[in-house]
C-alpha cells in the first residue's frame, strides 16, 4: 500500500518547508511579524421563504482598510452562498474549493447541492487543519428540505441557528438581531433587518464598514443584492480628475499568455455519396 | 505533541566539525504538529476504509483491490514531458470525486526548486541502462 502511493507522482498542498527555520530565528530572538487583525460584520437570517446573508465590504490588514468594497458573500453552488470573516485568502480558497467540489458532486449525482453536503465539507475540512486555516463562516441556502442557516467556526464547529452574526462586529449586529428578529418575516422586512444590522456592525465596528451587501435565496432564485445599501460615500472627489499620465509607472518586462489557442474553422463540402 | 518536536538546529549542516552531523530525527518527525496530524489523518482514514471492505466484501476483495492500486499507480507516462494524471487510481480511490488543496495549491511542477527532466536520460534510468538519479535535485 505505501509503495503504491510511493510511485504516485507526487501532490501539491500545505508545504511546512520553512516552519524549522522559522523556529530557529524564533529561538535566536528575532521576532517574526504577527498576524494583521482582521475585522467583519457578516450576518444571515431565515425569513418566511429563504435565507437572507448580509456582509460589510472593508477589507483590512492591521489598521489599514485594504479594500473599500471588497466581495465577503462568496458562490458556492446555485442555491447555496457563504459568508467569509477571517483571513480573506483563507475564506474565498476554502469556499472556492467547496464550490468545486459541489460541483463535481453535481455532475456525479445529477441533483442540486444540499446544504448539510456543504456544511459537512467545511467542516471537515476546517477540523482537519485545527484552525490553522482561519476562515469562519456563515453558510445558507435552500434545498430540497428547506431553508437552512448555518455558522462554521475555524476549528470546525458548527451551529444551526435562524439568525446568525460572525466576525469582530457580529456582538453589534448580534444586538439588532435580538432585538428584531421574529418568525415569519417577510422578504422586505428581512432585507431591511439584516441591512440594519450590518449597519450597526459599519457604524459601532471599526474593523468592519463601507457598504451593504446582501444576498437573498428563495426556492429556485438567487438575488444577489451587490452594495445594497452605501451609507458611507465618498464626499469629496477631485474635479480635475485623477488620471495619471501614461508611462507614471515603468513597465519592465511583458509576456502575454493566450488562455486557448484560436480554432481555426475550414469550410469543407459535404462528401457526395 | 510537544514531545514529537527534536531540537533541529538548521545552520549545523553548514559546519559538521564544529556542531556535529545534522540530526536526522528532526527529518523524520516533520517540523509542525499539523504536518503530522495531517500524516496520521490520512493513514487512519485509509486504514479504516480498508477495515471497512475487509468486513464487508472479505479480505480478498482488499488484497486484489491493492494490487489493483499497485498496478495503475505505475502505469504512468513517460518522464518528463507531462506529469501523469493517475486516472485510473483516481476513479480506484475515488480521488476522482475529490477536490482538495493538493489538486491546485503548491504544485510540485510550480515549485521554485523544480527543474525539467531529461526524458532520455530519465528512460534510460528507469530502463535500468544508466545509473543514477532521474534528476539532479536541489535539496
Amino acid at each position: 500500500m505505501a509503495k503504491a502511493l510511493a510511485d504516485a507522482p507526487p501532490k501539491g498542498g500545505f508545504s511546512f518547508d520553512l516552519c524549522r527555520r522559522n523556529d530557529m530565528l524564533v529561538k535566536k530572538g528575532i521576532q517574526l511579524p504577527g498576524f494583521r487583525k482582521t475585522g467583519t460584520t457578516i450576518v444571515g437570517l431565515i425569513f418566511e421563504d429563504g435565507v437572507i446573508l448580509g456582509a460589510d465590504t472593508r477589507a483590512t490588514e492591521g489598521p489599514i482598510v485594504a479594500d473599500k468594497n471588497c466581495e465577503k458573500i462568496h458562490y458556492m453552488a446555485p442555491n447555496i452562498y457563504c459568508c467569509g470573516a477571517g483571513t480573506a485568502a483563507d475564506t474565498e480558497a476554502v469556499t472556492d474549493m467547496v464550490s468545486s467540489q459541489l460541483q463535481l458532486h453535481r455532475y456525479a449525482t445529477g441533483r442540486e447541492s444540499r446544504v448539510i453536503t456543504a456544511l459537512t465539507l467545511l467542516k471537515s475540512h476546517l477540523f482537519s487543519y485545527q484552525g490553522y486555516v482561519s476562515a469562519a463562516l456563515v453558510l445558507g441556502g435552500v434545498d430540497v428540505t428547506g431553508p437552512h442557516l448555518h455558522t462554521v467556526y475555524p476549528h470546525g464547529s458548527t451551529d444551526t441557528l435562524p439568525f446568525a452574526t460572525m466576525g469582530s462586529g457580529s456582538l453589534a449586529a448580534m444586538s439588532v438581531f435580538e432585538s428584531k428578529y421574529k418568525e415569519g418575516l417577510s422578504r422586505e422586512e428581512g432585507i431591511q433587518l439584516v441591512s440594519e444590522a450590518i449597519c450597526s456592525g459599519i457604524f459601532n465596528d471599526l474593523g468592519s464598514g463601507s457598504n451593504v451587501d446582501v444576498c437573498v435565496i428563495t426556492k429556485g432564485k438567487t438575488d444577489y443584492l451587490r452594495n445594497h445599501q452605501l451609507p458611507n460615500p465618498r464626499t469629496y472627489i477631485s474635479s480635475r480628475g485623477y488620471s495619471f499620465a501614461k508611462g507614471h509607472t515603468e513597465v519592465l518586462s511583458t509576456k502575454i499568455i493566450p488562455l486557448k489557442a484560436k480554432a481555426e474553422v475550414a469550410v469543407v463540402d459535404a462528401m457526395e455519396e | 505533541m510537544a514531545s514529537k518536536s527534536i531540537a533541529h538546529d538548521v545552520a549545523a549542516y553548514q559546519d559538521a566539525l564544529r556542531f556535529g552531523l545534522d540530526g536526522v530525527k528532526g527529518e523524520i518527525v516533520g517540523s509542525h504538529p499539523l504536518e503530522y496530524l495531517r500524516e496520521t489523518a490520512r493513514r487512519d482514514l485509509e486504514e479504516k476504509k480498508r477495515l471497512i471492505t475487509d468486513l464487508t466484501y472479505g479480505s480478498a476483495f482488499s488484497l486484489k483491490m491493492d494490487l489493483d492500486k499497485q498496478i495503475l499507480s505505475r502505469f504512468q507516462r513517460p518522464p518528463g514531458m507531462l506529469p501523469s494524471s493517475m486516472v485510473g487510481l483516481e476513479a480506484l480511490t475515488g480521488g476522482l470525486e475529490d477536490f482538495g488543496f493538493e489538486d491546485y495549491l503548491n504544485m510540485p511542477q510550480d515549485a521554485e526548486t523544480f527543474r525539467p527532466v531529461d526524458m532520455h536520460h530519465a528512460m534510460e534510468v528507469h530502463l535500468g541502462i544508466s545509473k543514477g538519479p532521474v534528476c539532479p535535485s536541489f535539496t
